[in-house]
């Protein structure tokens, strides 16, 4: 291949000045003339038949516009896989936090005392809050009429479990009788939150023949309408769903949030109608990462050789299933671990409770499974006095395998990251001081598959527009996207303006989720980009009078034989005779072939252009503080291919950052129901100070479907951090914490223990 | 009940009807259309809304308007200087320290007022000075970085 001009170099985001000089318009900054202050009203208990909801006070009151219940709006259930929500609660609400009403009001002070004026009266009912006892038999149940509602029909459900998707490889039972030793641990995570910085937003108005736009600042725009068109009982070519910039979202903001309260109320108050989520709510009842229950049991042979893994996870996914048998499906991947292991029985379970419902947060379900293979991979390195990373190197996989659902693996950069982790951490020195550790852990992640298309318009002055349906959630992969046509128009990312994420103007796009971004977009780019070099060409050869073959393009010219001519002349020529330039480029990830026998009510069964990294921290902790300070923190990842390294370096900074949280510090704590740290002081995410300076290490063993060999690299930094931490923690006291977070509280208690 | 305020903003004086218990960030946000500063948790934890009153960082979510009356404000919307950008805004982009932007402008406008009173900081001490803004995305070190940048930069012009 030739000298590449602008694919993997560090180009500025296309973005950035705007955002360094507050001129990007998030949804929180958005109004129109004439907006109303909607709020929701929201249940104070965890579970309760609603006795009476009276709002006939509150829509007296001065300034209030609307008001609306489950009374008001069509009665439907919504939701992805499983069906199983509502807008409203009607005759019993599940969660403390589930809407029961919403208003609008002229101001903020007139919609709150309006929703104070609000009389709501419950009638408790029992109540689950854990998820075994939500699993047991007689257990209260959150939807008792569960066999009626409509979900795709390979979901496994029963009572209060929405899905059970399971691995099945090989005879596990077998397996352990060919083991010398059987390990068994228990670990558990707890509930955390997404922690985007903006929270969750849309502004809704209604024109006068019965068009909705919504400004939001959703990841999946495209959802967002067609969960709309079913929620409002209105054809999705009614709705418009334009995306504005977006204040982190991190899979926080995939599905509706408040969008269809906006719609809603704006319907009825005949006004547009803007909703911004409080911190509050956010943490009471957004769509937080799932706590989870992990029980593990793997035989080994003597030389370290896992011959058997029987692994299950259950997700607690609140009152209502959101992502979670998605999630369950996802975690049994990772739970197998990227080893080669050849027997197999894995299961992952969606529970409900009566708690918010949870969603998807980046590389959903990565960070708990991987804390559990990745601690016990440890416990079971130093039962049977082996290296740690001796035991991961004997177990991996590497080209040519299979993945735990008879995918064939190619090109995996697995061994080079451990390597190159390991070396770089100084790992020959595991235990440098007293209280002093070393941890690694390694994993493997998906690159999303799902369609993208683009148009690329030439501009009257030669310049270029991408006209993209997938949105700019923060990540750069946009850029990464622009980066790619530049490369293959011979143009500067400088001539590519930007049009992302019109639910009418911009082509459909499955949307700002699972890593799949800048693979996506990019490989759609070089598509349409081939498709205007056609164009260009065809005309170029007109009025050049040279055949197409001797053309080439670059510094924003079409040459050969001696001629030129100027991208802009044939801008102009094109406007003024043939509609102008512009080409459709589509692009969907083939898919990737498994075994189908190997799996069961399983909504993801195979990686698509897997990422393989691994992360090594050195830390120490204060034995009588119990504080972690880390001194160090590497992290290799293989990106098949850095198309704009420091992009990706700052998805891995950022990722390891929030990964560093729910290993330390984050949790959503709950106790009977009820949210106990609704706010930032209590919800401990880690500032300039608790982060360590992050050290990335590229590792490029490109993809074959990938555009110039990129992987997915989002969420991946998110998935190690909790395991590389604990094991590091292990490594440093002695003392092995097998639930995160892994607070010094836990550490200083344990060790007190352990030294007794 | 309703009180007149003037401020000064960005080098702009306005004279404003409000209500004496908004708090500067409603007024900066809705008032004066100066969307910049961001809005998140309303209780000087996050740092979003951090705007600079006489060249001190604060958050304008807990600050009151009309106590900001007679001093100058300066929001991100005026930190440029005729299309041009800050040193701190410049090295914010050449670093790669954005990603969704949200933390940005609170974070520069604290870095401002840091670098004002520490031209030549340690890396640590950046991170002090910042760890009331969050951010969500970045991790901090290209910020940290970006800092330094703009911290050389500065120095040069000030030796100019
Ligand atoms: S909004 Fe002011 S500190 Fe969070
Ligand atoms: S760049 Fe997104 S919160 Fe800082």
């Amino acid at each position: 291949m030739s000298e590449l001009r602008t694919v993997g170099k560090r180009v500025p985001r296309v973005d950035a000045r705007a955002k360094v000089t507050g001129t990007a318009v998030f949804a929180a900054d958005f109004s129109l003339p004439g907006t109303l202050h909607g709020r929701i009203v929201r249940s104070t208990e965890p579970h309760a038949r609603l006795v009476v909801i009276d709002t006939r006070r509150a829509a007296a009151l001065p300034g209030v516009r609307a008001v609306i219940t489950a009374a008001d709006i069509p009665d439907v259930r919504y939701g992805g896989a499983l069906k199983d929500e509502t807008v409203f609660a009607n005759d019993r609400v599940r969660y403390v936090g589930q809407p029961i009403a919403a208003l609008a009001a002229t101001s903020q002070a007139a919609a709150e005392a309006a929703a104070a004026a609000i009389e709501v009266r419950y009638e408790p009912l029992p109540a689950v809050f854990d998820v075994e006892a939500a699993m047991a038999p007689g257990a209260p149940l959150l939807h008792p009429d569960w066999e009626t509602y409509t979900a795709i029909p390979l979901l496994k459900r029963e009572g209060n479990v929405c899905n059970r998707a399971r691995i099945v490889a090989g005879d596990v039972e077998r397996g352990f009788e060919e083991a010398d030793r059987i390990f068994e641990h228990r670990y558990t995570t707890a509930m955390v939150h997404q922690g985007y910085t903006e929270a969750r937003a849309a502004l809704a108005s209604w024109d006068g023949s019965g068009q909705l736009t919504v400004w939001s600042n959703t990841q999946l725009p495209f959802e967002v309408q067609n969960t709309l068109a079913e929620i409002l009982q209105v054809p999705p070519g009614k709705i418009r769903v334009v995306v504005t910039a977006i204040g982190g979202g991190f899979g926080g903001k995939l599905r509706v949030g408040v969008e269809h309260f906006a719609a809603l109320l704006a319907k009825k108050a005949g006004r547009p109608v803007k909703i911004l989520t409080t911190t509050e709510e956010e943490l009471v009842a957004s769509y937080p990462r799932q706590s989870t229950v992990i029980d593990l049991r793997t035989g080994v042979t003597k030389d370290g050789r896992i011959v058997a893994k029987q692994g299950r996870i259950v997700f607690d996914t609140g009152a209502f299933a959101g992502s979670g048998p998605g999630v369950a499906s996802v975690a049994t991947l990772v739970l197998a671990g990227p080893y080669r292991i050849p027997n197999l029985l894995i299961e992952g379970l969606a529970i409900y409770t009566n708690k918010t419902n949870c969603g998807s947060y980046r590389a959903p379900s990565g960070p708990q499974a991987s804390f559990a293979v990745e601690s016990q991979m440890d416990e079971i390195a130093d039962a049977l006095g082996l290296d740690p990373l001796e035991l991961r190197l004997r177990n991996i996989v590497r080209d040519g395998d299979e993945g735990p659902t008879g995918q064939v693996l190619s090109s995996v950069g697995l061994e080079e990251c451990l390597e190159r982790a390991a070396a770089a951490i100084g790992w020959g020195e595991r235990r440098p001081a007293p209280g002093r550790g070393k941890g690694i852990a390694c994993g493997w992640w998906t690159t999303t598959g799902g369609s993208s298309g683009v148009y690329v318009k030439l501009n009257a002055d030669g310049s270029v527009a991408l006209s993209t349906g997938a949105a700019e959630i923060g990540s750069a992969a946009l850029t990464g996207a622009a980066q790619i046509l530049a490369e293959e128009l011979g143009i500067d990312v400088a001539d590519i303006t930007l049009v992302s994420a019109d639910t009418f103007a911009t082509p459909f796009d499955f949307g700002a989720q699972g890593s799949r971004t800048a693979f996506a977009v990019g490989n759609a780019c070089r598509i349409a980009a081939a498709e205007v070099r056609r164009q260009l060409f065809a005309l170029a050869s007109r009025e050049l009078g040279v055949s197409e073959d001797r053309l080439a393009l670059g510094e924003r010219h079409v040459s050969g034989g001696g001629e030129r001519i100027a991208l802009a002349d044939l801008a102009r020529i094109a406007n003024q005779t043939g509609g102008g330039i512009i080409a459709h480029g589509t692009f969907i990830a083939p898919p990737t072939p498994y075994d189908e026998k190997r799996v069961e009510a399983h909504v993801y069964p195979a990686f698509h252009s897997p990422s393989f990294h691994a992360h090594a921290v050195d830390l120490s902790v204060d034995p009588e503080t119990g504080d972690v300070e880390i001194h160090r923190y590497v992290v290799a990842q293989d990106v098949g291919r850095a198309i704009n390294p420091t992009y990706i370096e700052g998805q891995i900074e950022g990722g390891v950052a929030q990964g560093l949280g729910q290993a330390l510090s984050e949790e959503i704590v709950y106790r009977d129901g009820r949210v106990l740290n609704p706010n930032l002081t209590d919800y401990k995410m880690p500032t300039a100070v608790d982060v360590p300076r992050v050290e990335s290490i590229l590792v490029e063993h490109p993809s074959v479907v990938g555009p110039y060999g990129a992987k997915g690299v989002g969420e991946p930094p998110n998935i190690e951090p909790p395991a590389a931490v604990a094991n590091a923690i292990a490594a440093a006291t002695g003392v092995r914490i097998r639930s995160l977070p892994i607070t010094a509280e836990k550490i200083v208690t344990r060790e007190a223990s352990a030294c007794r | 009940m309703k009180v007149t305020v003037s401020l000064n903003v960005n080098g702009e004086a306005w004279e404003l009807s409000i209500e004496a218990d908004r708090t500067l960030l409603d007024v900066l946000r809705t008032e004066l259309m100066l969307t910049g500063t961001k809005t998140n948790c309303l209780e000087a934890e996050c740092g979003v809304c951090t705007v600079l009153v006489d060249g001190m960082a604060v958050n304008s979510c807990t600050v009151l308007a009309v106590t900001a009356q007679g001093r100058q404000i300066t929001t991100i919307e005026g930190l440029a200087r005729d299309g041009e950008l800050h040193p701190l805004q410049q090295a914010f982009i050449d670093r790669g320290a954005v990603q969704c932007g949200y933390c940005i402008p609170g974070m520069i406008l604290s870095a401002k007022a840091f670098l004002d009173e520490h031209p030549s900081p340690t890396d640590g001490q950046i991170r002090e000075a910042l760890a009331g803004n969050l951010c969500r995305c970045t991790g901090y070190q290209k910020i940290v970085d970006a800092v330094q940048d703009a911290a050389r930069v500065l120095r040069r012009e000030r030796r100019r």
